[in-house]
């Protein structure tokens, strides 16, 4: 921010204060440190009346006029103290990356409402309903790059799958691809509403971190739509089981953004990539594995995202590991007595993996699928690692993890 | 027990911001409560009968308050623009005036006759400076009377009356000139100030001088704490008209005091 200045001089030529004088003043003010000094010359004689009227309604100081040899008169306008804009506290010297705009403050102020970091606001705003007000909690430092790639990474579920190369499947696959193409567009309309929970309670001063998820949100329609698209050229939709619907629940009723963040990208999303890779190794045509591909893409930004930010919260708070931990804790006792991986889906994946539903093609899909969870497993472990919790709190919390894999 | 407070409701805004102010020195220790009356008559007589702890008065009201107090009324406190208030004389720039004194025969639009700084002082400085105003033509705005010029509704027509030709000169006063200007809405081309009144005060908190000392010393410091840049307070203020309450001073209604002397009152 320019610093403001002790005196400045503008000529207004003749123009009455009704006439156009103030669109000269009034930003002249702002540029001037309270108790700072106007030079204003004038040629119109009714400024003489009218400026003063003016100071006094706005609490600036009206410190006279004189005549110049010209003929000009100069009036004197100090800056009053009141209504003095500026950059909120802490917006500038946080640790953020820093892209011109100002640094994302270590706590945001609600009452800075929708004006963009770096904008001088005026004292005195209502404070806005903001909660996610804390950086350590909300903003790692990455976001501003996922998003950048996001919006680069951008693809039309539509145009960019070659639908019409997909061809009619034995039945026994047609219904496992629907199923499966079912299993994911569930998940992923949750994958929709979590994120979009916490995006209004985010304070502007974390734009990149609402641009993040609003991209996120953007790429979960898209695989929504694209999910179901390829589910209805296999002939139709499958089953949504009980277990499946309440592991999704519990994640919707999270009501603390790194807890959902943790368990939805980390967690979830995580081990939806070692699914999608499974998908596109066994998937019964090209389009079926480019999909999977793209999607598996879109996946690991959020992933990404989700551990910077669990890593960035765990290091400024590291009792944060334990209240982590208690809500998978929490999460596996709302899902306890689910019997394991859903059928409708652990059967889909072992028929897809067979590529038929002869016994002993499915007695190898079966063995496809049971290193499919041991991947999971491991790949959770390696994304909690990364995040910054231990091999024994990595263990737990993955062994933990919901049946759903979401 | 709460003090109650008067206040006239010249605009529905009042309620707002009587309940804002209630609530804000409620949170501040201490309590008030308010009556709203349709005039300041009413308002005064009430004040004068103990009926209310305090009221929130216009210049015209305050001298009354004093008269009717003998002199012995406490002023607790006013609006930072309720100081060196002014009025205005504008006129149409087509009319030709260079100074008050060429009012004699011309159309003067007026605001309402209990509005202090569109009728009664205006005219009074007027006076002051030799206009004969025995040959001044009025045109006179009595819109809202009872409330002493509260709503602008009378000024506003003044200004409108010498925008359109009714009348070759106004009195209004500068606030209502001033954000008028400020929001675009004057003509420069058509009207443009002629002269400006010396100063007066205007609005004050009026109490009886049974008021508990301790009282009015709370209300007085609750007040004086409002600021303009705290969220909380800001809203009141605004509606309200101020950006800081300051403490009484009585010098600034000795013009009125004689204004109304002169007019018999």
């Amino acid at each position: 921010m320019p610093e403001r200045l002790a005196a400045l001089a503008v000529d207004c030529g003749n123009l009455p204060v009704s006439g156009g004088l103030l669109a000269i003043v009034r930003p002249a003010l702002e540029r001037l440190a309270p108790g700072g000094v106007l030079a204003l010359t004038s040629t119109a004689r009714s400024v003489a009346e009218d400026l003063p009227a003016w100071c006094r309604v706005e609490r600036h100081d009206y410190r006279g006029a004189e005549p110049l040899p010209d003929g000009r008169t100069r009036h004197l306008v100090a800056r009053g103290p009141l209504g003095v804009a500026r950059v909120l506290d802490g917006a500038g010297d946080g640790d953020g990356v820093d892209d011109g705009d100002g640094k994302m403050p270590e706590r945001a102020d609600p009452s800075s409402g929708f004006a963009p970091r770096g904008a001088r606001v005026e004292p005195g705003g209502p404070a806005y309903p903001f909660t996610l007000v804390e950086r350590a909690r909300v903003a790692p430092p990455e976001a501003a790059q996922l998003y950048q790639q996001a919006l680069a990474a951008q693809w039309d579920a539509a145009r960019d799958i070659a639908w019409s190369a997909i061809a009619p499947l034995p039945p026994a696959l047609d219904r496992a691809v629907g199923q499966v193409m079912t299993f994911l567009a569930e998940n992923e309309l949750s994958a929709l509403y979590v994120p979009s929970r916490f995006v209004a309670r985010l304070h502007p001063a974390y734009v990149e971190v609402a641009q993040f998820l609003s991209s996120q949100l953007g790429d979960e329609s898209r695989h929504i739509d694209a999910f179901l698209r390829r589910a209805r050229a296999a002939g139709g939709l499958g089953v949504s089981s009980a277990t499946t619907s309440r592991s999704l629940l519990s994640l919707l009723e999270l009501d603390d953004f790194t807890e959902a963040s943790f368990l939805l990208s980390v967690l979830g999303e995580g081990t939806f990539l070692d699914l999608l890779r499974f998908l596109e190794r066994h998937a019964p045509d090209e389009p079926t594995a480019d999909l999977a591909r793209r999607a598996r893409a879109d996946e690991a930004r959020h992933v990404h995202f989700g551990v910077a930010h669990v890593r960035h919260a765990l290091a400024h708070d590291p009792t944060l590991y334990a209240r982590l931990e208690a809500a998978v804790a929490r999460r596996a006792a709302t899902l306890s007595g689910s019997a394991g991986v859903p059928a409708p889906i652990q059967d889909a994946l072992t028929i897809l993996a067979a590529r038929g539903d002869d016994p002993p093609s499915v007695a190898r899909g079966h063995e496809a699928f049971r290193e499919l969870l041991a991947d999971m497993h491991d790949g959770r472990i390696k994304r909690l690692l990364t995040a910054g919790f231990t091999l024994a709190q990595a263990t737990r919390i993955s062994d933990l993890h919901t049946p759903n894999f979401m | 027990m709460a003090l109650l407070v008067g206040a006239v409701a010249y605009d529905p805004k009042v309620v707002t911001i009587w309940e804002g102010l209630r609530d804000y020195f409620r949170a501040a220790g201490v309590p008030i409560d308010f009556a709203l009356f349709s005039n300041y008559e009413r308002q005064i007589d009430e004040l004068l009968a103990g009926h209310v702890d305090v009221a929130w008065n216009t210049p015209l009201a305050h001298v009354r308050v004093k008269q009717g107090s003998g002199g012995k009324s406490l002023s607790l406190g006013m609006r930072d623009s309720d100081r060196d208030f002014r009025a205005k004389i504008v006129a149409r720039k087509d009319a030709g005036l260079r100074a008050v004194a060429e009012l004699a025969g011309r159309k003067l639009a007026v605001g309402s006759r209990d509005s202090t700084q569109a009728r009664i002082l205006p005219l009074h400085f007027l006076k002051r400076e030799g206009v004969d105003l025995a040959r001044v033509e009025l045109v006179p705005f009595d819109s809202d009377l009872g409330k002493h010029g509260d709503t602008g509704r009378s000024e506003l027509e003044v200004l409108a009356a010498v925008a359109d030709g009714r009348a070759e000169a106004g009195c209004v006063g500068d606030l209502v000139w001033v954000s008028e200007q400020a929001a675009g809405r004057v003509d420069p081309s058509r009207v443009e100030v002629l002269w400006t009144t010396p100063p007066f005060d205007h609005c004050m908190f009026d109490a009886l001088p049974s008021l508990d000392a301790g009282a009015a010393e709370a209300f007085r410091r609750a007040l004086y704490a409002m600021s303009w840049d705290d969220p909380r307070h800001r809203r009141i203020l605004e509606l309200e008209g101020l950006k800081q309450w300051l403490p009484p001073r009585e010098e600034g209604y000795q013009s009125l005091r004689e204004a109304l002397a002169d007019l018999g009152g």
